[in-house]
Order: C-alpha cells, then structure tokens, then sequence
C-alpha cells in the first residue's frame, strides 16, 4: 500500500463515476441512486483523503502537504454534499446518472490539480476538470441557450487552456524541466510574457477579469445544478493551482505583481458593479464569482505564504455558501421574481439562504468576514493598503445587490411563483448544512487555518 | 459561577432567547414575546446584578475574561467592563427590555420579529463589553443584521428603501474601521484593546501613521453617530423603523459610534486626537446646529426627533473633543440620557401613531384634551430632551459645554454656538409641545383612549432614570469619573 493511498481518493472518484454511469444496470428502477453512490463514493474518498496524510509520488510530480490535502478534502466534501442534493431534488429532465458521473469526473481532475506539481499533470489536470464541465453547462441539449452557453465556455476554455500551455511551454523551456518547483525564469521579456501566458489562462479558468465576459451568458444559459457545481467546487483546487504557480513565477519576475494587482483590481470592480442590475440569479452569482475571483487576487497579490494560505481559505469560504445559494435558485427559481416571498413559502430555506448571501457579503462573524480578514491582514502586510481598502470598499458595495435577493425573499409579499416547489428533505438538509458550515467555519476558523500548511 | 462569566451570560442569553423564539411552533406565536420579556428580563437583573458588584472606585478593566479563540490571527474571546461600559451596557439591557415591552401587540410574524429583537441585544451588548478588537468588530457588524431585517419586514411604507440605505451606509462606514483596525494590528502585533490604549499613551505610534488610522476609525464610528454630512441614512431609517428599532437605533446603535471613539480612537491614537479635535468639534458645531434647524422644519413628529438627535449627538462629539474630564463626563452622560429621553419620545410618537395613525404634527394638535396622561408624557419628554434643569438632558449638555469651555484644543466661539444650540433646541422642542400637546384638539385626537397600564409600564422605568439622573448626576457619574479621569490622565493632561 504505503504512498499509494495518497492518490486513492482519485481512484475512487473514479469507480464511483464509472459504478454511476452504469447505475441503471445495476439498479434500472433507481434513476437518482447514480447521484447516491457517487454522494458515498466522495465522502469515502474525503475520509481516505484525510486519513491518508502527506506525501510525494511519482518522482515529485504529485504531492500532498497540509495545504494540499485541506483544499481536496474541501472539494471531496462539497462534491459529496452536492451529489446528495442531486440524489434529493433530482433534475428537471432527468439523466441523474451522467449527471452525476461528470461531477465526480471534473471532482478528479480537480484533485489532480490540487496535488499537481509538474507543469504537464497540471495541464492534463486542468483539462480533466473543465471538460467534464463543458457538458454539465450544456446539459439541457435541447435548450439553445444552455447550448450557447456550453460553446461560449468552451470556446474560452480552450483557449485559456491554450494560453497556459504557451506560457508553460516557455517555462520549461527556460528551466529545462517539467517540474513547477524547478521553474526558472530568464531575466528580461521572455520571462514576462511566460509569466503573463501562464497567469492570463489561469485568470480565465477563475472567471476573474478581464476575462470573466463568458460566465455571465454561460450561467444564464446553463441548468442551475451545473452552475451551482461548476461556479464553485472546481475554483477550490483552481485558486489552489493558480497559488502554487504563482508562488513560483512571482518571485522570479517583477512583472507578476502588477498583473495580479490589475486583474485583482478589474475583478472586483467588473465583478460587483456588473452585479447591480441582474435580475436572473445564475447572472448575478456569475458576476458574484467574478469579483469574488478579485478578492482572492489581492491574496496571491501579497506574494507571501500568509496571502496564499488566506486565499485558499477564502476560496472555500467563497465555494460553500456560492453553491448553497445556487442550489435553492436551482429549487425554488431563477429570477429574483420567483424567489419573491420565499420567506413565506419556506422560511427556513429563506433565512439559511440569507445568512448565506449574508456571508458573501462579509459580515462577522461568518466564513466570508473571517476570510477577508485574512485576505487584507496579509495584503496590508505586503504594503498593498490602498488594493486593501479599494476591497473592503467593493465589499460594502456588494451588500447592494446580495441584499436585493434578501429583499425579494423577505420584504416582498406574494410573488409570482405559487406555492412552494415541493421540497426535497435531503435537499433542504444539503442547503441548512452549507447555512451552518459558513457559521462554523467563521466562528471556528482555527483548525482549518491551521491545517493550511504550505510544504514545498 | 465568577462574576466574569455572569458578563458573557449577560451578552449572549439573548441569543439562547433568539433561537428558542425562532422555534416557536407556528400554532402559538403568542409564546414569542413571552420568550423575548423573559431573557430581556433576565438579562437585566443579571446587568442590575453587576452594577451591583462593580468597583466604582477602581478605573481599571472588571470582571475580565480573555481566552484564546483564534490562535493564528492573534484574535482572543475578550470581555470586560470599565465604568463607561458598564453604564451603557445597562442602558442596553433596559432598552432591550422596553423594546420588548412596547413591542407587545405585535402579531405580524411575531417568532422572528422577537428573535431578531433579541439577536439585535446580543451585538449592542457585545459592543460596549468587547476588549478585543475583532470580537469589538464582530458584535459593531452583527447590529446591522437583524436592523436590517426589523426595519425591512416590520418597517413604513418606504422601508426597503430605508433597510439598504442604513445597511450599505454603515457597512461602508465600517470597512474602513476594518482596515484601520488591522493596520494597527500589523503595527503594534496585537488585537488587544487594553493592551492598544496602553501602547497609545505610551507614544509607541508615530503621528503620521496615527493620523490616517484615526481617519479611518473616524469614517467608522462618524456614520454611526451620525456626525454632519454623514448623517442621510438616520431620517430615513428612524421614520421607517418600527417603534422598538427606532428606539434601539436612537437609543443605543447611535451610542455604539460615539464610544467607539471613546473606546478606540482617543485611547489608541490621542496624538492624532488633538489633531483632529478642533476639525471634529466644528463638525459637531455644525451637527448641533443644522439638526435643530432642521427639526425645526419638520411637519412629521417622528422625523422631527430624529434630527434632534443628530443636534443632541453632536454635544455628545463636542464633549468628546474637548478631551477634558468634564466633557467626556458630559458626553456620557448625554449618551445615557438621549438614550432615556428619545426613547421615551419614540416610545410615544409609537403609542400617538398608533391611535391616530398619522405622525402629522397638524393632525395631532391637541394631545392633552383627549389623553391628558399620554400628553402630559410628551411634555415630560420634551422639557428632558431641551435639557431642563432638574431632569436628566441637563447634566450632560452642560459638563459638555463646560469641557469645551475649557478645553485648550477648542476655541471658545465654537462652544458659543453650540450654547446657541441649546437655545434652539428648546425653541424647537416647545413650538412642538405647543402644538401638539395644547393646541386645539384635531378631529383625529378626539376621543381616542389615554395611555394603557402595558404602555406606562414601559415608560416607567425611563421617567424614573430621567429623574433619578437628572437630581442626582452622582448616580450616574459615580461610574463613569475614575475611567474618564484615567483616560485623561492617559492623554497627556490635554486640557
């Protein structure tokens, strides 16, 4: 056995998506019981995760220290919470089973991703990730716009896909090795256009600007479970990655400051400002995400381990109550317009989206007040104060326009929408249970904090 | 159980009550109110109980607890009381109460309406007994919240709009105090508030860098007081809110601003204190001024309290930036006392409202032939709130214009105006009692029932403290002198 259980979890994933996709075989009356297995295949995968500790494996390519292993226990976990709200609420056209296995597919390639620490796995990881992702965006094939927006992020991804490789391509051309630690930039242009390369598809897998154009079109098109995955469990391992490379090209040129500076700063301002006048919920976490990509910046920004560490626990600070809100926009409607009156309908739901959206907004002593605090305590430490106050600024401008779901869901009577869709238990428990983690995780943040060490 | 854990009881029994109200079966939603008067009650004795116990000779930080709670950051679970606090803890825990009281009637959701009254105690207790300055930041943001959501569900008719604007006003007001919190973290290595004002009066901060984190604080705490020009949000929110959160904002969120510069500002940063007192006592000048003008152009009785406040709050700023013993002194007694005062006259705009169901000032003439209780209240009221002698509103207007007198950083022409101001409030306060309590009886007023025994109960115990406080000052003051002495002491003798 030895370091082999260090990559189980990924061998894991792996059966459960191929036991999932043939569910129907096994179980033809059961259409969710693919999203029942995979749900019980990544928690089992989460457990080994923990339990199987650090370590290397194949000559330095794949390794796994405490900051590793937070950020794939954090995706294993969110990916089994989420198939449970699949198996609970289930799709609207059904097909729970592919659903189900693309999910643990892109869950596996962001593992890889997570302990990838070689230019070429990281790449393969990548991929491994966002294909997957291509089809759960277009997932409702008989929808144009589902269509269109599965193309769009397709189109960009490939690109951004491409983008990185170029830029690698140069890296391990300079440095004469494929692995991430043994980088070397040559002083001068080369060395920045390799760094801007590497950064600008890194930029675009995270949706932050000025490449962030596709995610608004590619959620409103998508189905709303896809969005609620897609928008937030991959970016985990993808912060992760972008932390790693950074933490090896940063130091080598000067350029890399001022580009995560700019785009931390274009993020949060696209992000947020764009954010106002969405009416569709998918639209207006898509620009959500965007600025939050911003947030996560100005941690890599910093340059330092505090910075990065902050911004992995940002991250999923970020995930947890992003795929919680999408998941009662994915239940109860996507326009602000359907979710009027929630509270009526379904107060719990409502106050567990509330103290969610709430959270986003940074407001103690939740997950997001206590990862900001984090974020600008090690930004403020790099020197970057006036980027620090430009962000707790875009925070207080976020509150308008999380506070307009609020709004539609508690101060508005009536509502177009008649009675409550028929809740699911399990569903309602997945949403309540990312309601309490962003409590707990803000309230007790010290363990997590604590298992975010960097190795090598 | 030690005194020092009966504090954190006193800060989160409300929450204990807030959960077990927001679990009250839907088939008796009668229990919620009984749930909230229940823990306020208790929370209350349990405050009564303390004061009992406090050292009132001694300057220092009482019935402390400080236990780790985030190692990595430094952050510790930190409580304790000096006089200050403890005198606006208990103003908190008696609002909190009375909010409950005069929110009897109240049926429209009612689980969640006491649950959030009740999580709204938490936060303004929390602020006044926090010594460590995220655990002081969690309960100044948690306010905003459950504000939030009284104002926006059980609000006016304009109360969305009014909700997002106190929301986004304050939560951008307090950002900056986060930056400037975390600045001096970096700086000095510690979150400590004891540890913070030690290091200030020691003069371990330059000046330059005690300039721009006083700035940042000063944005913090000067939305929340409401200092001029800062001030748009509180008119909106105070004429939207439902009785009890229109006291609690008046009574206590105001107050949150106005220690935050007791607490932080001078303690931490007193070289920059002096700097920006005379700049500060203008914008309090001016706040004096233009909210009593502007009261006097109000036709709507419960706006027209509202800029009172912003004209009584802004002696509050005055005697602050005196930094002399007797302003501070006065500061904090006209905290406590506009806490009393224009609690009681939100309680009964409330009580008028709603019998006549207008707040017209013009429609409600004639208050005392109809309800001669309920109009001789408002006159009570009034006479406290221009600062009477005898009643409580007097003690601290004066300490504060008499700090300002002698203070050496605030010219006396500045304290000339503010007197001025005292004038105005009176003009105003009494034009308002001549028109709506004398006055000829309004067709609206005629008739209706004098104030209940469950209204004047909630009355009671604010006309006793207007009195107690106003014959007395000892009463109060006997608390709060030897902090303020030490923290004058700690500014160098700046008067």
């Amino acid at each position: 056995m030895g370091t082999w259980t260090l990559i189980a979890p990924e061998g894991l994933l792996l059966a459960g998506a191929l036991v999932a996709l043939f569910a129907d075989v096994l179980l033809p009356a059961r259409e969710r019981a693919g999203a029942w297995v995979g749900a019980g295949f990544a928690a089992i995968a989460a457990a080994v995760s923990v339990a199987a500790g650090g370590g290397t494996l194949f000559g330095g390519q794949f390794a796994i220290d405490g900051a590793t292993q937070v950020a794939r226990a954090a995706t294993l976990v969110l990916t089994a919470v989420f198939l449970a709200w699949l198996a609970g609420a289930g799709l609207k056209r059904g097909r729970v089973r592919e659903f189900a296995a693309l999910v643990l597919f892109a869950a596996l390639g962001s593992l890889l991703m997570a302990a990838a620490r070689d230019w070429i796995v990281l790449l393969l990881a990548l991929e491994t990730a966002t294909m997957p992702a291509y089809v759960l965006m277009g997932f409702d094939r008989g929808d144009d716009r589902s269509l269109e927006g599965a193309l769009k992020y397709f189109l960009l991804s490939m690109v951004a896909s491409l983008l990185f490789l170029y830029g690698a391509s140069f890296v391990i051309g300079m440095s004469g090795s494929t692995l991430l630690a043994a980088s070397r930039l040559q002083p001068g242009a080369i060395g920045v256009v390799a760094a801007a390369f590497v950064f600008a598809g890194l930029l675009a897998k995270l949706s932050a600007a000025p490449f962030q154009w596709w995610s608004p079109d590619a959620y409103a098109g998508a189905p709303s479970p896809a969005v609620a995955f897609v928008s937030s469990v991959p970016k985990i391992a993808g912060l992760f990655a972008f932390a790693r490379v950074a933490a090896v090209l940063a130091p080598q040129t000067a350029a890399a400051g001022p580009l995560l500076v700019a785009a931390a700063v274009a993020s949060m301002l696209v992000g947020n400002l764009a954010a106002y006048p969405q009416t569709d919920v998918r639209r207006l976490m898509a620009y959500s995400g965007v600025a939050h990509a911003g947030y996560l910046l100005v941690g890599l920004a910093a340059g330092t381990v505090a910075g990065a560490q902050a911004a992995v626990f940002y991250a999923i600070a970020y995930a947890v109550p992003s795929m919680g809100v999408m998941l009662v926009a994915a239940q109860y409607g996507e326009t602000l317009d359907d979710l009027r009156g929630l509270a009526t309908r379904r107060p719990w739901v409502a106050w567990a989206t509330g103290l969610m959206l709430v959270s986003l907004v940074g407001v103690p002593p939740l997950a997001g007040f206590v990862g900001k605090l984090y974020l600008f305590t090690a930004a403020m430490r790099s020197g970057l104060v006036w980027l620090s106050v430009l962000a707790v600024l875009m925070s207080a401008v976020s509150a308008g326009f999380y506070l307009r779901v609020i709004r539609a869901m508690f101060f508005a009577a009536g509502g177009n929408a008649g009675p409550a869709a028929r809740g699911s238990r399990v569903a309602s428990a997945v949403v309540a249970s990312c309601a309490i983690a962003v409590i707990v995780i803000g309230v007790a943040s010290s363990p997590l904090m604590g298992a975010l060490a960097f190795g090598r | 159980m030690g005194m020092s854990n009966l504090l954190s009881v006193v800060v989160f029994l409300p929450l204990l009550g807030a959960v077990i109200s927001a679990l009250v079966p839907k088939g008796s939603p009668g229990a919620a109110k009984w749930v909230a008067a229940l823990t306020s009650g208790l929370g209350l004795a349990l405050t009564v109980w303390l004061a009992a116990a406090f050292d009132r000779t001694a300057s220092g930080m009482q019935f402390v607890t400080d236990v780790v709670w985030v190692q990595q950051a430094g952050i510790h679970y930190h409580l304790g009381l000096d006089g200050i606090s403890i005198a606006m803890l208990g103003l908190s825990s008696l609002l909190g109460l009375i909010a409950v009281i005069a929110s009897w009637k109240i049926t429209d959701r009612a689980p969640t309406y006491f649950a959030m009254l009740l999580l709204l105690q938490v936060g303004m207790n929390g602020v006044f007994v926090a010594l460590d300055f995220v655990l002081f930041y969690v309960f100044w943001e948690l306010v905003l919240v459950p504000m939030f959501f009284l104002i926006g569900m059980w609000g006016g008719a304009r109360r969305e709009y009014a909700s997002i604007k106190f929301f986004i006003y304050t939560l951008a007001g307090s950002v900056f105090m986060l930056v400037g919190m975390i600045a001096l973290y970096l700086q000095t290595g510690t979150f400590d508030m004891v540890e913070l004002a030690r290091l200030g009066a020691g003069g371990t901060l330059g000046l330059g860098f005690q300039n721009w984190v006083f700035l940042a604080f000063f944005l913090g705490f000067a939305v929340k007081v409401p200092v001029f020009p800062l001030h748009t949000w509180l008119p909106d929110a105070h004429v939207e809110a439902p009785t009890a959160a229109s006291v609690l904002l008046a009574g206590i969120l105001l107050k949150m601003g106005t220690y935050g510069f007791i607490r932080v500002s001078l303690p931490m940063l007193p070289d920059a204190a002096r700097v920006w007192a005379p700049w500060i006592a203008v914008l309090a000048v001016i706040s004096i001024v233009y909210g009593a003008a502007v009261a006097f152009a109000q036709t709507d009785l419960k706006k027209l309290v509202a800029y009172s406040s912003v004209s009584h709050m802004g002696f509050v700023m005055l005697g602050i930036f005196s930094l002399t013993a007797a302003g501070l002194n006065g500061a904090i007694a006209v905290m406590f006392s506009h806490g009393v005062v224009t609690g009681m006259l939100f309680l009964i705009v409330g009580m008028v409202y709603e019998r006549t169901h207008t707040r017209q000032i013009a429609d409600i003439s004639g208050l005392s032939s109809a309800m001669p209780v309920m109009g001789g209240l408002l006159a009570f009221a009034s006479f406290a709130s221009l600062g009477l002698p005898g009643l409580s509103g007097f003690v601290g207007e004066f300490l504060s214009l008499i700090g300002s007198w002698q203070s050496t950083v605030i010219p006396h022409w500045m304290t000339v105006i503010a007197a001025v101001g005292v004038l105005l409030a009176a003009a105003y306060t009494l034009w308002m009692v001549l028109r709506v309590v004398l006055g000829t009886p309004s067709d609206v007023v005629r008739g209706l029932p004098d104030a209940s025994p469950r209204e004047l109960t909630a009355l009671a115990p604010l006309i006793a403290l207007t009195l107690v406080v106003g014959l007395s000052w000892s009463s109060l003051l006997s608390f709060v002198d030897p902090a303020v002495k030490a923290l004058v002491a700690a500014l160098g003798g700046a008067a």
